[in-house]
């Protein structure tokens, strides 16, 4: 069977065999705590030279980012939550984790996941911070949901436009601005004006937002924080009936 | 139930905190900002520009709700957009950032301090608070807001990378905030030259963004030069400061860079009051998006529990929302905010409601 990582090993001739052992044996566990290390520690050469070792040595680039860098930004996430860690924090091991996974990306056999939970999030029309937007798309990008980030000040319609097109099943709505709130409201309304309202999830996050706020407007959860905003998410896809695919 | 009328005026109010004694009821510092724009209907944009306009619509809302402080400010970024930064003015709302103006590290070298009779929009605030001075500096206290040296640096080089740098650049950001400063020292001295008092706003230094580590290294030895100076040049003058989001993990380093006044957002007053302690007056803190979305009686009940957590804080407690009153506000929320300082924060008769604390506010 043809692995795409076996042609950037060196024939197995080529190493002496002790040192081969001795590679092998300490490297998977050591390797792989590194990576998760340098994303928790915000070391991002740490995070890059492991994840040319990991490569090098023959490490499987999905048992490298899962049990590696997902498990230190997991960490972080926690750190984040009890307030050792804070914006700035978070952002330098997302800086460190996103380094490593460009060497891995391009190792990773794309069959072996699981068919990813699509994930379309924003800033609405009219707001331009999005700094909590982006802290959220890393923790559900962290978490296994397939991003589809829209950037700021986002043209409602193309929320809704965006949905369809990548048969997202969450739609993530942020501002920070009281006077854009209220757009929440209306991405809510154009999905029940298609009739298709009850193919999405809707979350809302953002400093003016609050559960009461999401409950008046309709929308499926609230979260408070990036840490929350995949607790909730996870609920809300886990509670979602299964519809059919589209087809 | 009655609202009791109102014989101090609100800068006879005011004084009694600097002074020590209980007012006749407590003081409401509701943060009208850009909603001023509504007292003279016009568009925000139009009257942030224009200093005559922007005096006006800030006298005309304070003659409309009697709120006990005038709060000059548009958005925390224009001493950035005095410096440099540019700005997209929008119709209807607060102008926001355009790209940053430090791009690149050695883009510091175009931050300029300002001149403060010609650049950014410093006329305007300077020119609207002398006409606000003039117009009813005699009865209400009059403030001019600036964005304190971290929320500057952050609006010249992009809150996003800015934060970065506290990691990767350390002694270039401190330069970058230097410069910030001392601008805002001017500022400070130029506001203070108009019978105005400086406020100083510092969102960036949220807990919501930065740790109580990076506020202590980034965040406080240039807060504590701006307490400082109003202390030395403010003849007496409280040094007030404004934080908004959470701040509770950095009330630590805040209280050592030595502010009078903390006006306080997304924080439960009681525990505010337990750390305010004897060296703080609290202000704060009514949600600012239920000020737009809830019902003056959903107002009144959410000021009446802030009042009984804060009210007999030892330094006192005056009354407010979070942050910035939003532009939309419902006149009636704003009187229903007023009113509530009114009915609960009574110290002048025995038979009105007055939560804990008669014997100070």
């Amino acid at each position: 069977m043809f692995f795409p990582l076996t042609f950037t090993r060196p024939p197995l001739r080529e190493r002496p065999f002790f040192a081969r052992r001795s590679v092998m044996a300490r490297e998977r566990e050591d390797i792989l705590k590194d990576l998760s290390d340098s994303v928790l520690n915000m070391n991002l050469g740490l995070a890059v030279s492991t994840a040319r070792e990991a490569i090098e040595s023959g490490l499987d680039a999905f048992d490298a980012i899962t049990n590696g860098l997902v498990v230190g930004m997991n960490k972080a996430g926690v750190l984040y939550e009890e307030e050792e860690y804070f914006v700035p924090e978070l952002l330098i091991c997302s800086d460190a984790l996103y380094a490593a996974l460009d060497i891995l990306n391009p190792y990773l056999n794309r069959e072996e996941g699981q068919a990813k939970i699509g994930c379309v999030i924003g800033v609405v029309e009219g707001d331009t911070h999005d700094i909590g937007k982006n802290l959220v798309k890393i923790m559900l990008d962290v978490a296994g949901f397939e991003i589809h980030d829209l950037g700021r000040n986002v043209p409602l319609a193309n929320f809704v436009e965006k949905a369809k097109e990548v048969d997202a099943q969450l739609i993530c709505l942020s501002t920070l601005m009281t006077t854009t709130m209220d757009e929440m409201a209306t991405v809510i309304e154009m999905l029940k004006e298609e009739g298709i309202r009850d193919r999405f999830k809707v979350l809302l996050g953002g400093g003016p937002i609050s559960q009461a706020f999401a409950d008046r407007i309709g929308a499926d959860g609230y979260a408070d924080n990036a840490a929350d905003a995949v607790r909730v998410a996870k609920e809300l896809i886990a509670r979602k009936p299964v519809t059919a695919a589209r087809t | 139930m009655q609202i009791p009328e109102d014989t101090q005026t609100s800068l006879e109010r005011v004084l009694s905190y600097l002074q020590g004694v209980n007012p006749q009821r407590i003081a409401c510092f509701p943060l009208i900002l850009n909603h001023a724009s509504r007292a003279i209907n016009v568009p925000v944009s139009k009257c942030i520009q224009n200093a005559e306009l922007f005096g006006k619509a800030h006298v005309a809302a304070y003659r409309r709700y009697g709120n006990d402080l005038i709060t000059f400010l548009s958005s925390t970024s224009s001493l950035a957009e005095a410096m440099g930064q540019k700005m997209n003015f929008i119709e209807d709302d607060a102008p926001q950032l355009a790209d940053p103006l430090v791009k690149q590290l050695e883009d510091i070298e175009r931050v300029k301090i300002p001149d403060f009779s010609s650049d950014g929009r410093l006329p305007v605030y300077l020119g609207a608070t002398e006409h606000a001075v003039a117009e009813v500096g005699h009865e209400v206290c009059v403030s001019t807001v600036l964005a304190g040296p971290f929320t500057t640096a952050a609006a010249l080089r992009g809150a996003d990378v800015f934060v970065r740098d506290l990691y990767n650049n350390k002694e270039w950001v401190h330069k970058l905030i230097e410069l910030c400063c001392q601008a805002g020292l001017k500022f400070i001295d130029e506001i203070l030259k108009r019978k105005s008092l400086p406020i100083v706003a510092e969102p960036i230094g949220s807990a919501s963004l930065v740790s109580p580590r990076v506020f202590a290294e980034f965040v406080s030895p240039y807060l504590k030069r701006m307490s400082d100076r109003i202390h030395a040049n403010g003849g007496g003058l409280p040094a007030v400061l404004h934080i908004c989001g959470k701040t509770k993990p950095n009330w630590k380093p805040m209280r050592e860079t030595d502010w009078d006044i903390w006006s306080l957002d997304a924080v439960d007053m009681a525990e505010a009051r337990a750390f305010a302690g004897d060296r703080v007056t609290l202000v704060g803190n009514v949600t600012p998006a239920n000020l737009l979305k809830n019902t003056p009686d959903e107002i009144d009940a959410e000021a009446k529990i802030i009042c009984e957590k804060a009210i007999g804080s030892p330094r006192g407690f005056i009354l407010g929302s979070g942050c910035e009153v939003p532009i939309n506000t419902p006149p009636q929320n704003i009187d229903a905010l007023i009113n509530a300082a009114r009915r609960y924060g009574r110290f002048d008769a025995d038979d009105v409601v007055s939560p804990k604390g008669k014997s100070c506010c």
